[in-house]
């Protein structure tokens, strides 16, 4: 679950730097008093979370953890949703709807931990920092979690490895699943700490899931171009451009990938250091909207697969 | 004096792979960080996300009228689908079970007749309508087998609804299976549809007339056991659509 356990600073894969897209070192970076101005370590959000609240039975506990477990705990339902299946070891249900219901939650997993960063980036606060690792775990869970579940269960020929290798999008996320493993077992304070300063640069990996999921998606369903056979949308469905997973993925990236580019985090750093927030917020406001566009059919994708399996009626609409 | 630190500069980048000074971004004392850059990424985006989002949102006003114009272009009803199986509704489901059990039904009424009128005289007459019971049996349990909902089949069905509605064809008779919880009770009814066609077949071998009509009580038995798992199955999937979700018909 969600830690309020603060990592050292100095181990903070650092926000500004852009986690692996700002190649510039210290050496490199100009003189202090020419430096974009970083933010205060600590903004009056952070010290906010940071006071202890009366809880259940009146102990105290911090606003920021009771904030980290709600906006945690939605990350494992797509785990919850597989769960009646798994114990009833019902294969219908893992082989019609486990790609969806732990596919599609990787996904969100993925989106909601490259969130992270953008929000440090826009708003400041760092309090929710403890989520990036969180969505990236449970990103990790659900890949792994699909990949094994199709290579058993899936309707295509052969065994575990040829039902994963066997078209470009299995073979795909088949290596999502094997750059993934490493990033789950190092995303730890102790691995952090042995690792040092190549540990970033193996969690650089992410933005290769990234990429790959991309590649994945595009061809699961026919390049964004294709309906219903090796497309989106159903029979009577209606919308396939809307559920064309490519276009849903586009929309939600484009706000995280933007945000990332340092020319972009440079140019929102002179805006707050000339006092003008609110242009910030006018500019980014419309990616952000499409972001959250995006998820909401992201989302409703997953709580319409995911209610199904857990019904154990799996959709393979 | 030639001013020669450009060339230091770019000698030091070549040797230590390092970019030269005068050309990072605000590196010089006396030059503010350039932004403009990133203020055209963001504009642009924020441009582009501006006009997707608006026509996302205009594209999302006609979702509806495009769910019920997808629906009538493939001749389904997405408020009767069985979940799981779409463009498959009760309807359809209701119409493929009685089509197949309604010819069975009446074909081994008229078989059982004749073996009736003919089980106290004629032994070979008796016979060959057992034997016809026999084969229907075994049919209507085959084509009952058809219908049971497995991943292979939900593929399957899956498939030729996908290929119908992509050639804009109605969805074919073919691609109607049985739900999971129907799936249950017809397994049960076809394994009662065995027993009979073994014991049918049983009585079918007597070499006398007595021993022919000694099997009656247990193929009665059997009988009752089989109509009473009909009569479940034909519960589950006869589940009336009220009159405003009936435009199926022109599916079948």
């Amino acid at each position: 679950m969600a830690t309020t356990r603060d990592y050292p600073q100095d181990l903070y894969p650092g926000d500004y730097p852009a986690d692996g897209v700002d190649t510039w070192n210290e050496r490199e970076q100009p003189a202090e008093e020419h430096r974009p101005q970083r933010r205060p370590a600590r903004s009056r959000v952070d010290e906010w979370m940071d006071k202890d609240v009366k809880f259940l039975g009146g102990s105290r506990v911090k606003r920021k953890a009771l904030a980290l477990i709600l906006l945690g705990a939605p990350g494992v339902l797509p785990l919850f949703f597989m769960m009646p299946a798994l114990l009833t070891l019902n294969e219908n249900t893992f082989s019609v709807s486990v790609d969806d219901t732990l596919g599609t939650g990787a996904e969100l997993c993925l989106f909601l931990s490259l969130l992270v960063t953008p929000m440090i980036t826009l708003t400041g606060s760092r309090w929710f920092f403890p989520l990036r690792r969180w969505y990236g775990i449970l990103m990790a869970c659900c890949g792994i979690g699909d990949g094994i579940a199709a290579g058993i269960t899936d309707t295509f020929a052969g065994g575990f490895l040829a039902k994963l290798t066997e078209h470009t999008f299995t073979l795909v996320g088949f290596m999502m699943v094997l750059l993934v493993i490493p990033l789950l077992l190092t995303g730890n304070p102790w691995a952090q700490r042995k690792l040092g300063k190549y540990w970033k640069r193996l969690h650089a990996l992410i933005y290769v899931i990234w990429g790959l999921l991309a590649v994945h998606l595009m061809t699961l369903e026919g390049f964004g171009f294709e309906q219903g056979n090796n497309g989106s949308g159903f029979a009577g469905d209606g919308d396939p451009i809307f559920h064309q997973r490519l276009y849903q993925y586009s929309a939600a990236s484009l706000f995280l990938l933007t945000l990332r580019l340092p020319p972009v985090k440079r140019w929102i750093a002179a805006r707050e250091k000339e006092g003008r927030r609110w242009l910030i917020y006018a500019t980014i406001g419309p990616v952000f909207a499409l972001f959250i566009f995006a998820m909401i059919f992201i989302i409703n994708e997953e709580l319409f697969k995911g209610i199904n399996s857990f019904r154990e009626t799996p959709s393979a609409e | 004096m030639v001013d020669r630190s450009y060339e230091s500069d770019f000698w030091e980048s070549a040797v230590r792979g390092r970019r030269p000074e005068s050309r990072r971004p605000y590196a010089r004392d006396d030059q503010e960080p350039s932004t403009t850059a990133g203020g055209v990424i963001l504009t642009f985006v924020a441009l582009l996300s501006t006009v997707l989002v608006i026509a996302g949102l205009i594209y999302a006003t006609g979702m509806s009228a495009r769910h019920k114009a997808a629906a009538a272009a493939s001749f389904c009803e997405p408020a009767l689908f069985i979940t799981g199986l779409p463009c498959i509704n009760q309807f359809m489901e209701t119409r493929q079970y009685e089509g197949i059990v309604n010819p069975a039904i009446q074909q081994l009424i008229s078989e059982s007749a004749a073996y009736t009128a003919n089980e106290h005289h004629n032994l070979a007459a008796a016979e060959a309508a057992l034997n016809a019971e026999v084969s229907t049996e075994h049919a209507l349990g085959t084509s009952l087998s058809a219908l049971m909902y497995t991943p292979q089949s939900k593929a399957a069905s899956v498939g030729l609804i996908t290929n119908a509605a992509s050639f804009g064809n109605p969805v074919p008779m073919a691609a109607v299976i049985f739900t999971p919880q129907i799936t249950v009770i017809a397994d049960a009814l076809v394994r009662d549809l065995q027993a009979l066609a073994q014991l049918t077949g049983e009585q079918a071998r007597s070499s006398s007339l007595s021993q022919l009509r000694s099997f009656n009580a247990r193929i009665r038995a059997a009988t009752i056991a089989v109509q009473g798992e009909m009569q479940l199955v034909h519960k589950a999937v006869e589940t009336p659509p009220t009159a405003s979700q009936e435009p199926c018909a022109p599916c079948i």
